[in-house]
């Protein structure tokens, strides 16, 4: 039977990734020479890849998840002043933030400045649902949001029932996400942790 | 004037940071008023910050921002004509998901592609483990092809086997100025010894419960 014979066949050498392998020539046909040559030879690996493909998923409102975590990418103007004010900022903080544990659901957050201080690279590693996690800022850190955030053009305040709409329409969604630990959440990691700090007493004592 | 209180703990470090408090007062003088509120709020917990600031970001070595062990790599490459739209199906083509090929580099904690300027510009951004130069050359001896595969949609991209390439990466790669990690001193590797101990604390307490 036909639905056996694929079952038992590789999953790279499904029909599916085939077709897949053709359309990535097609595309590739007009690279240049160093991408075609590495098409062909990064061959036998992206089979198995393609097969594997399992897809990113939706943060909820914008943004990709892998597993439990998700990202943000915000690109957005400085406001006039904007670029001096936060960096300054930033320097008194010397680049870091212990609000940011405060959140609890953030893995990570960079702020990077374009284009000759314009703009504002806002990226971010967090756990689950855009909304929830917007939320946590909302109520968690607002003021500290707004210390950042009055620097980018058109910001409305944390506390503006429009500050949503303005979020989602400045960021980016990315279109591949990966994450080495997609299914540990901020959380969890600290419990592992605990458990580990436990354990390790634990037979300190008995030992 | 600073309270006796806190003069007598640490007078030195209280000075400081009053004078950084009012280096931040004077910067914000000309913010919206949101920031300026927002400032007021928020300057007891700012004094605490910068009076005992959490670890400062370093270096990542040749260039970028680390906390603790973990760095940041944000690269952002103009595309070649006709660039965004492989990159985009291939991607697509893998579902978004880079797992098999990335999870061989065993410094790598997260990694993004996001087309931005109507697809004529591509970030790349990722979160690793220690060094700039060792992180890229896990890249280099480990993933070459998939490097190839995606970055000859980027504009002067000159091969991953090229001694330029290096520099290519440097050139285009933007240090963070602001970087905050959760969990700054655990490295993947760390991570896997937490899951494996936390996995067998749990079936030791199943058991003996």
């Amino acid at each position: 039977m036909q639905t056996q014979a694929q079952k038992e066949a590789a999953p790279e050498d499904s029909p599916v990734v085939q077709q897949k392998i053709k359309r990535l020539r097609e595309l590739y046909a007009d690279a240049p020479e160093l991408g075609k040559l590495a098409l062909e030879k990064g061959l036998p690996n992206l089979k198995r890849e393609l097969a594997a493909a399992t897809g990113t998923q939706k943060a909820g409102r914008i943004g990709a998840r892998q597993g439990k975590v998700s990202e943000l990418t915000g690109i957005i103007p400085f406001a006039k002043g904007g670029a001096k004010r936060l960096r300054g900022l930033l320097q008194a903080l010397e680049g870091n933030f212990r609000g940011g544990d405060a959140v609890g659901t953030l893995h990570d957050m960079r702020f990077v400045f374009l284009d000759n201080d314009t703009k504002l690279l806002f990226a971010t590693a967090y756990d689950g649902e855009w909304d929830a996690y917007i939320d946590d800022f909302v109520t968690k850190i607002p003021d500290a949001m707004d210390l950042l955030f009055c620097n980018i053009e058109g910001w409305p305040g944390i506390h503006s029932p429009s500050v949503k709409d303005f979020i989602a329409n400045h960021q980016v969604a990315a279109e591949a996400w990966y994450v080495a630990n997609p299914n540990l959440t901020v959380a969890e990691t600290r419990r592992l942790e605990k458990i580990v700090k436990a354990a390790d007493e634990f037979l300190d004592q008995v030992a | 004037m600073p309270t006796q209180a806190l003069k007598k703990t640490a007078p030195a470090q209280d000075e400081s940071a009053q004078e950084k408090i009012q280096q931040l007062r004077e910067l914000f003088a000309d913010a919206t008023d949101v920031g300026k509120a927002a400032l007021e709020n928020v300057i007891r917990e700012l004094t605490s910050q910068v009076s005992e600031p959490p670890p400062p970001i370093e270096s990542a070595g040749r260039v970028g921002a680390r906390l603790g062990k973990r760095s940041e790599l944000t690269i952002i490459v103009p595309l070649v004509p006709g660039g965004a739209k492989r990159l985009r199906t291939f991607l697509g083509l893998l579902g978004g998901n880079l797992s098999p090929g990335a999870t061989k580099v065993g410094t790598l904690h997260d990694m993004r592609f996001v087309f931005f300027d109507n697809d004529t510009r591509l970030l790349f951004a990722t979160s690793f483990d220690g060094d700039w130069d060792t992180y890229i050359d896990d890249f280099i001896a480990l993933i070459p092809d998939y490097l190839d595969l995606m970055d000859s949609a980027w504009e002067g991209w000159p091969g991953i086997r090229n001694p330029g390439a290096k520099d290519y990466l440097v050139k285009h790669q933007i240090t963070a100025e602001g970087w905050f990690v959760a969990n700054p001193e655990l490295t993947l590797a760390e991570i896997e010894r937490l899951k494996r101990l936390g996995k067998a604390a749990d079936e030791f307490l199943d058991k003996v419960a």
